[in-house]
């Protein structure tokens, strides 16, 4: 009993553990082993995929996942060695095909065994960050197949060998072309990029230096072009039918480095057909075909452009520059506006209308018209020539067209106010002289400055045109109230505001008596019924028609000018005039009486004057009379004055005569900027002047700095010098 | 007569079902009837026409292949009182349909038809710190040292905790990983912000503050995260370390780090929220931490704060003090709470504004509970939500109007609460209870 009582109780760990079958695991695992290698040899119609797949769950159940897996990566390792042996031994061409099969198989078998490990790949490899087994497959192909020893450089050089028959114009299978490739790029961008990408850029660049040095040897610039937009396109097609996309620009930035980067100079300037000459010869296709190319690679199109505004400004630079150009304003402005649609046509043409090839377009030829200071003169030319006669029998919408290119021209130039100048000028003379064919052409012109310069540019103008008809108006009035002066001589007058129109200096004449009576009747008239006004005669441009008869009964009217008119009325009471009789009678200074007389008696076919001694110029000591042989086949002749000798003032004087003209403006400029700006320094007075002058001209900064400095002293400014080159100007209380 | 071709009979578990191929592929490609009957195994089956009394076996619970079988007919699922809940996640899980069940379980979230569905009882009583609802439905919940973490199913997966350190803040960052922030324990390096595996528990990366290049122990306050990938996270160490860390959420490397300027109290911030169209950071640090209360919008490309407001310094007398703030981008604007579950807003364009109190007068005043638990915001699909004692209030905008009001009385007042996953998971104070509200599936008509 003792014994009994004596007796340990000893508490034991629980035996009965419920331990699953260990072969159970192994039990299982062969039944899925075996069937994966009936799924790899094509043998799988014998499997259940129910107990398969319960046989997989019930490993994972069972915390059997990591046998499950490990077990899988050996078997699919081992099926993939001997994959790799039936694919090293298929010979020459039918490597690729072999791999291509065996990857469908793989794939196919990859997919099963995910089906049957479904329960695996959806809870036990989240949890415990293995990978699934799709993706598994995938890597445990890359690493056993493609890169194999002996097959990776094998695969890489098959498809570098394909490709490079393709480039040499062999046709290749391009679908199971297509398949390796998507092969790579589905294994994992990585590879795509590791195992053939980049040897195929690399192999590409040589293949194209090669190939480029070739042409640029033996093409010329066009032909060349050609052959590097085909081989860019081939490489942008080949993309699209068996790479990645993400290819095509690695794969053209190749082809545009090694074909137009790096040959973009010798290209450019490649003799007898490069840049220049296209651009001679107007080659919109190759010039097109450059500018496409050349704007793929960095610096291309403004390498074109360098050369094309550098040839644009030499030839332009020798246009306006050439002697025998100054000849002939009109064809001078002509030769501009043609080689302004030549460009224009090129940019819109062959350079997609690029913007930046118009601003080069443009500031080539601010720089080279004003070159020659004689443009804005030439421009206002070459529209009084339009106006004059060059317009006429052409339709509105031509007028238009040319009007609007001379715009453009005027645009170009840096002294519009001296083109104004001229222009007033030229107007003037046409509708002093009624030479002008359109009124709406001059008038449409003058919009088109008015909307370019503003209104004060062409105030003066639109006065000129006003007083032209008020002055019609006036004759029609003045004889109406005169109706006695139905016979004799008649009047014709232009009344012109002092101040609309150019200055001209005012050179006085005595009139014959007929004729001044009959103005002492209109200035009577005219100030009559206008108060607080003067009139002035200005006799040295007005114009009249003689009727002449000579010597043989020949009758003539001749078209002269008043001093002209004023000579010949002399002859009417005397056969023969001595020089001195003739000035003192008329009174007109010398050097305009030696002009009126040489265009009457030296001019072959005009000279309704002879002249004693006869020889070209007019001396003090020379005898006219009536030349009564004159002929001409015309009733009507028109005698011209000899246009005076080249102005005997130098040209510097213009200069500065067109500077002191300039002055008023600046002033002005200066005073309204700072009376809206009250404080400014001196750099940004002098920025701000220029601004708003440059749709007149062009300042010249130290002559703005002069007008400032001079503005100082005479107003109460007052410059506060900050610096030595910086001072402060406060505008105090101007009104 | 003619029989449907794609008739299938199955015995399951020695019950025969009778159902059709077309039924069958609701289940989808990735799934034991998707593989079925995909070309590669469905040659080698036995085919109907020829047999039609061929059956496939399988050897499931035919109770629950039953209920499936009605999930992938109607959508919709229907469990007998008989059949546990667990042995059907079980049997779902086997066929690949867990998924199918899931979504069949509730419906899409909608404030104002949310119905109460269950509550879990946690293990220890008493103060629950922060609950998190996870993308999937799951949630977990911190309290003192360890966060519980459950899936959508409310099974416990192992608990989480970094060195045992008491836990600030926890925020999802999809929905296999949670991160933890917990306070520092001097001279140790333990705490700090920890990565762990939602189903493992597992800590996968701990999070790093350098300063200086050195790196320091820290404690980490409140939590945000960005669509962009990036984790912020408010943080104290003992030099320098006082501020907003960033960190990239996939190399885990601190990318920035905002140091507070003085005043404004951004490492012991109560509230971060990433503002994804302002491209910014709100921080609030609330009362009881700071006596007034700090909001401030932090832009860390410049480095700057674009906004901020400190309600609080004349109002610290009145009963208005701000408890709770969050940011309504789409009206511009911030809403604040206080502990009357008074609602305030602020224009988020203005910078130090004031608060516009909404004037709904509330019965609570002077009448608080004995444990009072301080109002929470949150914000859902352009509903506002707000925790009041023992009640969720829920109100539509524009004009902020009390649409519903979800209470259940067990366990006290609510001391946070959280909305994800299509659930509204709430936590009580008192008995460490949290309740679970759902949208019921849609009608049958």
């Amino acid at each position: 009993m003792s014994n009994q009582k004596k007796r340990n109780f000893q508490i034991e760990a629980f035996k009965h553990r419920v331990v699953v079958d260990p072969k159970y695991a192994d039990k299982t695992w062969k039944i899925l082993e075996h069937a994966i290698h009936e799924i790899y040899n094509h043998n799988a119609s014998g499997l259940s995929f129910e107990e398969l797949y319960r046989n997989a769950y019930n490993m994972v159940l069972h915390k059997f996942g990591e046998k499950l897996y490990s077990g899988l990566v050996s078997t699919m390792t081992s099926h993939l060695k001997e994959i790799s042996k039936s694919i090293e031994a298929a010979q020459g061409d039918s490597f690729l095909e072999e791999l291509n099969r065996k990857w469908n198989d793989h794939n196919k078998a990859l997919q099963m065994i995910r089906d049957i490990l479904m329960y695996m790949d959806r809870t036990y490899i989240p949890s415990t960050h293995k990978t699934p087994v799709h993706e598994l497959g995938l890597n445990l192909w890359r690493d056993n197949i493609i890169h194999s020893s002996k097959i990776q450089t094998r695969l890489l050089n098959t498809l570098l060998e394909l490709v490079h028959r393709e480039r040499t114009g062999e046709v290749i299978d391009r679908g199971l072309m297509r398949n390796i490739i998507k092969m790579l790029m589905d294994l994992g961008s990585l590879v795509y990029q590791e195992d053939f990408e980049k040897p195929f850029l690399e192999v590409s660049a040589e293949f194209y230096k090669v190939e480029s040095q070739e042409f640029i040897e033996c093409c010329d610039c066009g032909e060349y072009l050609k052959k590097a937009e085909k081989r860019l396109n081939e490489e942008i097609e080949r993309v699209t039918h068996y790479l990645d996309a993400k290819s095509e620009v690695k794969i053209t930035n190749v082809v545009e480095k090694e074909m137009i980067a790096n040959h973009m100079l010798s290209l450019v300037h490649m003799e007898n057909s490069g840049l220049v000459n296209m651009l001679l010869d107007d080659k919109y296709e190759d010039l097109g075909r450059m500018y496409n190319l050349f704007r793929r690679v960095p610096n291309g199109l403004l390498t074109i452009r360098e050369v094309m505004t550098s040839h644009l400004r030499e030839t332009g630079k020798q246009l306006v520059t050439d002697p025998e150009r100054l000849k002939d304003p009109v064809e001078f402005v002509q030769r501009l506006l043609d080689e302004k649609d030549k460009y224009d046509s090129i940019i819109s043409l062959a350079f997609s209308n690029d913007k930046t090839f118009q601003n080069a377009l443009n500031s080539s030829f601010e720089y080279f018209i004003n070159l020659n200071a004689r443009s804005p003169e030439f421009i206002s030319l070459f529209v009084d020539d339009k106006l004059r006669k060059g317009l006429k029998g052409v339709s509105e919408e031509d007028v238009e067209v040319i009007l609007d290119k001379v715009m453009m021209l005027f645009r170009y130039l840096q002294e519009k106010d001296v083109f104004e100048k001229y222009y007033k000028q030229h107007l003037a003379k046409r509708l002093l002289s009624g030479k002008t064919v359109s009124d709406d052409a001059e008038r449409s012109l003058i919009v088109k400055l008015k909307t370019e310069c503003g209104y004060q540019f062409t105030s003066k103008l639109e006065g000129m045109f006003t007083d032209m008809k008020t002055s019609q108006d006036t004759m029609q009035g003045f004889y109406a109230s005169h109706p006695e002066l139905g016979d004799g001589p008649t009047l014709v007058v232009q009344v012109l505001t002092t101040g609309s129109w150019p200055t001209q200096p005012n050179v006085t004449c005595n009139l014959p008596a007929e004729m001044s009576a009959l103005c002492e009747k209109f200035r009577s008239y005219y100030l009559g019924t206008h108060t607080g006004r003067r009139l002035s005669w200005q006799t040295n441009m007005g114009t009249a028609d003689v009727k002449a008869t000579f010597g043989k009964g020949q009758k003539h009217e001749l078209n002269v000018s008043t001093f002209q008119m004023c000579v010949l009325m002399l002859f009417n009471n005397a056969d023969r005039l001595s020089y001195k009789e003739i000035e003192q009678a008329t009174e007109i200074p010398a050097s305009d009486l030696k002009r009126c007389l040489q265009s009457m008696a030296c001019v072959k076919g005009k000279n309704v004057l002879r002249k004693e001694p006869m020889s070209k110029d007019i001396g003090e000591e020379d005898a006219f009379f009536v030349n009564d042989k004159f002929t001409s086949k015309f009733y009507k002749v028109k005698i011209g004055t000899v246009v005076a000798q080249k102005e005997s003032e130098p040209e510097k004087q213009e200069t500065r005569q067109r500077e002191e003209d300039r002055k008023p403006q600046i002033e002005a400029a200066i005073v309204r900027i700072m009376k809206s700006r009250r404080v400014l320094d001196h750099n940004n007075i002098i920025a701000e002047v220029t601004k708003q002058l440059q749709s007149r001209f062009l300042a010249n900064p130290r002559r703005l700095r002069n007008v400032l400095s001079l503005l100082l002293n005479e107003i109460s400014w007052r410059g506060i010098p900050l610096t030595e080159n910086c001072t402060v100007i406060l505008l105090e209380g101007i009104a | 007569m003619k029989i449907a071709k794609d008739r299938v009979r199955f015995n399951v578990g020695g019950r025969i079902f009778e159902t059709t191929s077309t039924t069958l592929a609701n289940a989808g490609r990735n799934s034991f009837f998707g593989a079925f009957f995909d070309d590669n195994w469905a040659l080698k089956q036995p085919i109907n026409d020829l047999n039609p009394n061929s059956e496939f076996y399988i050897d499931r619970n035919p109770d629950c292949f039953g209920i499936l079988l009605d999930l992938l007919r109607t959508g919709d699922l229907h469990i007998p009182p008989h059949v546990p809940e667990r042995l059907l996640h079980r049997e779902a899980s086997f066929y690949g349909l867990l998924d199918h069940v899931r979504s069949a379980k509730w419906g899409p979230f909608d404030a104002n038809r949310l119905r109460y569905s269950r509550s879990v009882t946690g293990r220890a009583p008493g103060d629950g710190t922060a609950i998190r609802a996870g993308p999937d439905g799951g949630c977990c919940v911190a309290h003192g040292s360890m966060v519980r973490v459950y899936d959508w199913m409310m099974e416990e997966h192992p608990p989480i905790n970094l060195d045992y350190q008491r836990v600030n803040d926890i925020a999802w960052v999809d929905s296999e990983n949670v991160i933890l922030s917990a306070c520092e324990r001097l001279g140790r390096g333990d705490g700090g912000m920890g990565l762990f595996s939602k189903s493992t528990g597992e800590l996968r990366y701990k999070f790093q503050v350098c300063h200086e290049n050195r790196v320091k122990s820290y404690t980490a306050g409140a939590l945000s995260t960005s669509s962009d990938y990036r984790i912020f996270s408010s943080c104290k160490g003992r030099s320098n370390e006082y501020g907003i860390g960033v960190w990239d959420q996939i190399t885990g490397k601190q990318i920035d780090f905002f140091y507070e300027s003085p005043g404004w109290s951004l490492g012991d911030a109560d509230k971060l929220q990433w503002l994804n169209g302002r491209n910014c950071l709100l921080v609030a640090t609330l009362f009881p931490r700071k006596d007034n209360c700090y909001i401030s919008l932090v832009d860390f490309r410049e480095k700057r704060m674009v906004f901020w407001s400190d309600i609080g310094a004349s109002m610290t007398v009145d009963e208005k003090r701000v408890r709770d703030a969050i940011a309504m981008e789409d009206c511009n604007a911030i809403c604040v709470v206080n502990e009357y579950e008074e609602l305030g807003f602020m224009d988020l364009r203005m910078s130090g504004g004031s608060v516009r109190w909404s004037s709904r007068s509330r019965l609570m005043k002077g009448k608080m509970p004995d444990e009072p638990c301080y109002p929470k915001l949150a914000l859902h699909e352009g509903q506002l939500f707000s925790s009041m004692d023992d009640s969720i209030s829920v109100f539509c905008g524009p004009d902020w109007v009390l649409t519903s009001r979800l209470r259940q009385s067990y366990g006290g007042s609510i001391c946070d609460f959280s909305i994800g996953g299509d659930r509204l998971f709430a936590l009580h104070s008192e008995e460490n209870v949290f309740d679970i509200w759902e949208t019921p599936p849609p009608p049958i008509l």
